[in-house]
C-alpha cells in the first residue's frame, strides 16, 4: 500500500499536531502517524509556555519575562534556538518573543475554530487551581478554567464542590491547602468551604471517573441536577466562587460553565487535575478536529518505521498499522514522537535511544547520552526545583530543528524535529512542556514547509 | 534424577497444574504487559466499561493486571473476560503498545483449557457448531432452499446473479466469510458482481470453511488452528494470487493467519481491493455511468477489525469510494469508529451488554439524519440492523459491498 505527501508528521500530540496543521494551512499534502495517545491528551487541558527559569525557584510573572532571560543565558534551550536568526544580538530576545507570541496566539484561534476558548496570552502567568489546593503558574487555560476574581476580591468566597465516589478530588483537603496557601502569602479568598455532592452518575456513587462524569454532564438534564445540589450548598457559606474538578463535559464543556453560572449566580471554574484528565482530552481533540479540518490525513494506530535511516534524505516512512504496512513517499518529515510516555526517546539499562531513526541523543548538558543509563541522570532527591536532568535529554538538533550528529552536521536534509522529543530543558522542572510543543511544531513546520517549497519550485 | 529427567517429570505434570507454556505469539503479547504504566487511559475509553460500567466490566487494564499476577490466575477473570467485545480501542489508546485484545483472547483459551466450566454455554454451543461444521453457524439442511432465500435477497435490491464458479489458477480467491455464505447472502453475490463487473479471474472455495476467528474468541486454539491450516491447504491448491474478502473480522484474522502460516499471498478486504488493485482511475470512471439516481445522505460505520484490527486507512478508502458515487452524501456521526457491540462473540451470551454498547452509535446515527448507514462488514450491518429495528428507526443499513454493487452501471 503506498500513500504519497509533502510532509510526514510522527507522533500526534501537541507539537506534530500544531505541525501538522500549520503544513495543511500551507497547502502541503499532510500525513500524520499517531501511536496510543499522546502525553497532551494526559495533561491538565492548561498550556504553560514558561513558569520558571531552569533552575529558578521563583515563580515567573510573565512568560516573557522568562524568554528574555532564556535568550541571555540558554541560547541552546529550544526557546533560545528561536533567536539564531544571524540578526545582531540585542534583538535576539524580541526575535524569540515575537516567535512565541506568534505561534501561540495562532493557536488560541485555532483551538477557539475547534469551541475550545482559552484565555491568557504570553504577556503575564496565570495561577491556576489545582484539585489538590496548589496554585501553579500557567500562561493560558481553557475559559471553563479560569478562576475569575477569586485570588483578587477581597470578599471572594471559595467553594470546593467535589463528587461522591470520585477519587481524583478530595474538597475538604483542596480547600484546606489552598486558604492556607492563599492566607501565608496575604491574598484572598480568606473564607472556603466545602461538600461533596452525591451525584451517582449511571446509578453508582463509587469508583466513578472523569470521562464517565464529563459524559454524564454533556446531558442537560444531568446539568441542572447538579445545578440545583450545587446552588443549594454553596448558597449555605455565601460562595462567590465555585471550583469544580474538571468533569464538565467533553463537548459543551463551555456551556455549561456559562449554564451553571446562570443557575447558581456564582463564578463557576475546573480545577487543573491529574492524568488523564478531562480537559487534556478535549485539547486533543480539538487539535485532531482542526487537523482533519483542514485536509490533513491522520492515521491514527500506526508508528513509524523506517528503512534506511542513515541516508542524507529521507523519502519513504513506513507506517505500521495493526495488519498493514503503508509506503509514504513524502519530501519532508517531522519527527514529534514525544518523550518517555510518546516514546520517542526510550531509557533502557544500555543508554538513552531514540526510537524511530535511531539519532543521537544528548542529555540536559549536551552530552552525548547514547550510552549514559537513566539512573545517572536523576538527582537524590525526588521532588525539588531542579528537577531530574533526565527530562531535558533527547535530540540535539540545529537552528531550523533539524537533529544532528556527532559529526555535529543535520543527520538529513529534510528530517526536522519537534516537542518533547528535543534536549535542552526540563519541561516538569520549568512548566514549559506544552509551549515548547507549540513554538518548536510550529517553526519545524515553517522550516519543513520551507524546505518543500524549495525543492518543488 | 538426572535433569534431563526432573525436566521430563515437571513438563508432565503442568496440565495438571494448569499451566500451560505461552507459545512465541503468546509471549510477545504477555511482555508488553510489563510496560502497562497503570495510568487507566484504556478504561477510560473502554465502550463497554462506557455502556456496562466498571461493576459489569471492570475494564481493559483490570484484565491485563490480572495477567500479570504470578502465577496467572486466569480463570479469576471468567466473570468479565467474555463481555470484551474485542474492538481493540484500549489497544489504540495505549501509550504504551499493551495489547490488551489478545491478552484477552489468551485468557479466554486457558480458561477454556483449564475450566470449561467458566466458559458461557453458549459459547460451548458455538463451539460445536465450528468444530461439527467447519463453519460458525449451521448450514442450511436444504440448499434449495438457500437458492430460494439468495433469490429472495437478490431481487429485492435489483442485484443480477453471477453464477458461483471454481476456477483453479485464477487470480483471486473471493472468501466470504460465515456470515455471507450462510445468512447475509446478498453480500457474497454482490462481491462475485464487482468482480465480474471489473473482469476480474475469481475464484469461490469448494468448500467454504471458517476462517477460525471465532474460535480464537472463544478459545479454542485447537479448532482455530485446525480451521486455519484446512483453509490454507484450499488456499494453496487453488493457486491463486490473493485473497479477496468482504468481511471485517475474516480481513484481520486472515492477515493474521496468513502471516503467520505463510501464506505467502496478499489478503484484501473489498474496499483495499477496489481501491489498490482496481485503482481510482477505474473506479472514476465507473461510477460516472451509474445509473443509480435518487440522491440519498448516508453515513458511514466503521467495523473495529477493519480499523483498529486491519488499519484506519481503509475507512479513509471507504470514503474515497462514496465520494465518487453519484448523489451519495456522507455526514460523519460522532460515533461512527464506536463499537457496535456485535464483536467478541458477546451477543452470544450477553446479548443486553452487545445491545448497551450499541446505544451511543444509535444516538450519533439518528443525529446525522442520514438515511441510511453504510458499513464494510456484514456482521455489523446484521447487528445495527437488529438495533434501529429494535428501536423503531427508519433509518436502513446497507453491508457496503452491496451499497456498491447496486450502483455499478447495469450491463447490457
Amino acid at each position: 500500500m503506498d500513500l504519497e505527501a509533502d510532509i510526514v508528521v510522527i507522533g500526534g500530540g501537541m507539537a506534530g499536531l500544531v505541525a501538522g496543521i500549520r503544513a495543511t494551512e500551507e497547502g502541503m499534502k499532510t500525513v500524520l502517524l499517531r501511536k496510543g495517545q499522546s502525553a497532551t491528551a494526559y495533561s491538565s487541558g492548561a498550556i504553560d509556555v514558561i513558569g520558571y527559569l531552569p533552575g529558578g525557584t521563583v515563580p515567573l510573572a510573565s512568560p516573557v519575562e522568562g524568554l528574555q532571560g532564556i535568550a541571555s543565558m540558554f541560547p541552546l534551550h529550544p526557546y533560545g534556538l528561536l533567536g539564531f536568526t544571524g540578526a545582531e544580538s540585542d534583538t535576539v530576545s524580541k526575535t524569540i518573543i515575537e516567535k512565541v507570541r506568534t505561534a501561540v496566539s495562532w493557536l488560541k484561534a485555532t483551538l477557539l475554530g475547534s469551541n475550545i476558548p482559552f484565555f491568557g496570552d504570553i504577556d503575564s502567568n496565570l495561577d491556576a487551581v489545582t484539585v489538590l489546593g496548589t496554585v501553579k503558574p500557567t500562561c493560558m487555560i481553557q475559559e471553563t478554567m479560569w478562576p475569575g476574581s477569586l485570588m483578587l476580591d477581597e470578599d471572594s468566597v471559595a467553594f470546593f464542590a467535589g463528587v461522591k465516589g470520585f477519587p481524583v478530588f478530595n474538597p475538604r483537603m483542596a480547600a484546606q491547602v489552598f486558604l492556607e496557601h492563599q492566607i501565608s502569602n496575604k491574598l484572598p479568598p480568606r473564607k472556603a468551604g466545602h461538600h461533596v455532592l452525591d451525584l451517582a452518575p449511571f446509578g453508582n456513587n463509587y469508583n466513578i471517573s472523569s470521562i464517565e462524569l464529563a459524559r454524564y454532564l454533556d446531558n442537560e438534564d444531568n446539568l441542572s441536577a447538579l445545578a440545583k445540589t450545587l446552588k443549594k450548598q454553596a448558597d449555605r457559606i455565601g460562595a462567590t466562587h465555585i471550583a469544580l474538578p474538571p468533569v464538565l463535559g467533553f463537548n459543551r464543556a463551555r456551556e455549561n460553565q456559562l449554564a451553571l453560572q446562570d443557575l447558581t449566580g456564582a463564578h463557576v471554574f475546573e480545577l487543573l487535575s491529574f492524568p488523564p484528565s478531562v480537559p487534556g482530552l478535549r485539547l486533543q481533540r480539538g487539535l485532531e478536529t482542526a487537523f482533519v479540518k483542514g485536509g490533513g490525513t491522520l492515521l491514527v494506530g500506526h508508528h513509524a518505521k523506517m528503512d534506511s535511516p542513515k541516508s542524507k534524505i529521507v523519502k519513504k516512512v513506513t507506517a505500521v498499522g495493526p495488519r498493514r504496512n503503508l509506503k509514504i513517499s513524502t519530501k519532508a518529515v517531522i519527527l514529534a514522537t514525544g518523550k518517555f510516555i510518546g516514546g520517542g526517546i526510550i531509557g533502557t539499562e544500555n543508554g538513552i535511544r531514540e526510537s524511530v531513526f535511531d539519532l543521537m541523543t544528548v542529555s540536559e548538558s549536551f552530552h552525548i547520552a547514547t550510552n549514559v543509563t537513566p539512573q545517572k541522570l536523576t538527582n537524590t532527591l525526588a521532588l525539588s526545583h531542579m528537577g531530574h536532568p533526565l527530562f531535558g535529554s533527547g535530540l540535539s538538533v540545529d537552528p531550523q530543528f533539524r537533529p544532528i550528529t556527532k559529526e555535529e552536521i543535520h543527520a538529513a536534509e529534510n528530517l526536522y524535529a519537534a516537542g518533547s522529543v528535543l534536549a535542552g530543558y526540563n519541561y516538569p522542572a520549568e512548566k514549559s512542556g506544552l509551549g515548547v510543543a507549540i513554538v518548536t511544531g510550529y517553526m519545524a513546520s515553517r522550516n519543513a514547509v520551507d524546505y518543500v517549497k524549495g525543492v518543488s519550485a | 534424577m538426572s535433569e534431563e529427567e526432573a525436566y521430563r517429570t515437571v513438563l508432565a505434570t503442568l496440565k495438571e497444574e494448569a499451566i500451560y507454556p505461552y507459545n512465541e505469539d503468546e509471549i510477545q503479547v504477555v511482555k508488553s504487559v510489563e510496560s502497562c504504566i497503570n495510568c487507566g487511559l484504556c478504561i477510560q475509553h473502554c465502550p463497554v466499561v462506557a455502556a456496562v460500567g466498571l461493576d459489569r466490566f471492570s475494564g481493559p487494564r483490570s484484565i491485563a493486571v490480572e495477567l500479570s499476577r504470578s502465577p496467572p490466575e486466569y480463570w479469576t477473570t471468567a466473570d468479565v473476560v467474555y463481555l470484551c467485545t474485542g474492538c481493540g480501542t484500549c489497544r489504540e489508546v495505549c501509550p504504551k503498545d499493551v495489547d490488551i485484545p489478545e491478552i484477552v483472547n489468551l485468557i479466554r483459551a486457558r480458561i477454556f483449557k483449564h475450566r470449561p466450566d467458566l466458559v458461557p454455554m453458549q459459547l460451548h454451543a458455538a463451539d460445536a457448531i465450528l468444530v461439527e461444521h467447519g463453519l460458525a453457524f449451521v448450514p442450511w439442511e436444504d440448499p434449495e432452499e438457500k437458492v430460494e432465500s439468495r433469490n429472495m435477497r437478490l431481487e429485492r435490491l435489483g442485484l443480477r446473479h453471477v453464477p458461483d464458479q471454481v476456477v483453479k489458477g485464477a487470480d483471486v480467491l473471493f472468501y466470504p466469510g460465515c456470515q455471507a455464505e450462510e445468512r447475509a447472502q446478498e453480500v457474497k453475490e454482490s462481491a462475485k458482481i464487482i468482480l465480474d463487473h471489473f473482469k476480474v479471474k475469481f475464484t469461490l472455495l469448494e468448500e467454504m470453511n471458517c476462517c477460525g476467528l471465532p474460535a480464537t474468541l472463544l478459545g479454542d486454539d485447537e479448532t482455530a488452528l485446525e480451521l486455519a491450516l484446512k483453509l490454507k491447504k484450499k488456499v494453496k491448491d487453488l493457486g491463486v494470487k490473493m485473497v479477496v474478502t468482504t468481511c471485517a473480522g475474516c480481513t484481520s484474522n486472515l492477515a493474521r493467519i496468513a502471516e503467520r502460516d505463510g501464506w505467502g499471498i496478499p489478503v484484501y478486504h473489498m474496499l483495499e481491493y477496489l481501491v489498490e488493485e482496481i485503482g481510482m482511475v477505474k473506479l472514476t470512471s465507473t461510477f460516472k455511468q451509474s445509473t443509480e439516481e435518487k440522491p440519498l445522505r448516508v453515513t458511514l460505520h466503521d467495523p473495529c477489525h477493519l480499523i483498529k484490527h486491519t488499519s484506519r486507512i481503509t475507512m479513509d478508502y471507504a470514503g474515497q469510494i462514496l465520494s465518487l458515487i453519484p448523489d451519495v452524501e456522507v455526514t460523519e456521526s460522532f460515533a461512527h469508529d464506536s463499537c457496535c457491540g456485535g464483536g467478541g462473540l458477546v451477543s452470544y451470551h450477553a446479548a443486553d451488554v452487545a445491545r448497551a454498547v450499541m446505544k451511543e452509535n444509535l444516538a450519533a446515527i439518528e443525529e446525522t439524519g442520514a438515511s441510511r448507514v453504510v458499513t464494510p462488514c456484514p456482521l455489523c450491518t446484521a447487528q445495527l440492523e437488529d438495533s434501529l429495528f429494535r428501536q423503531g428507526s427508519s433509518v436502513e443499513v446497507d453491508d457496503m459491498t452491496v451499497f456498491i454493487a447496486q450502483r455499478l452501471p447495469r450491463k447490457g
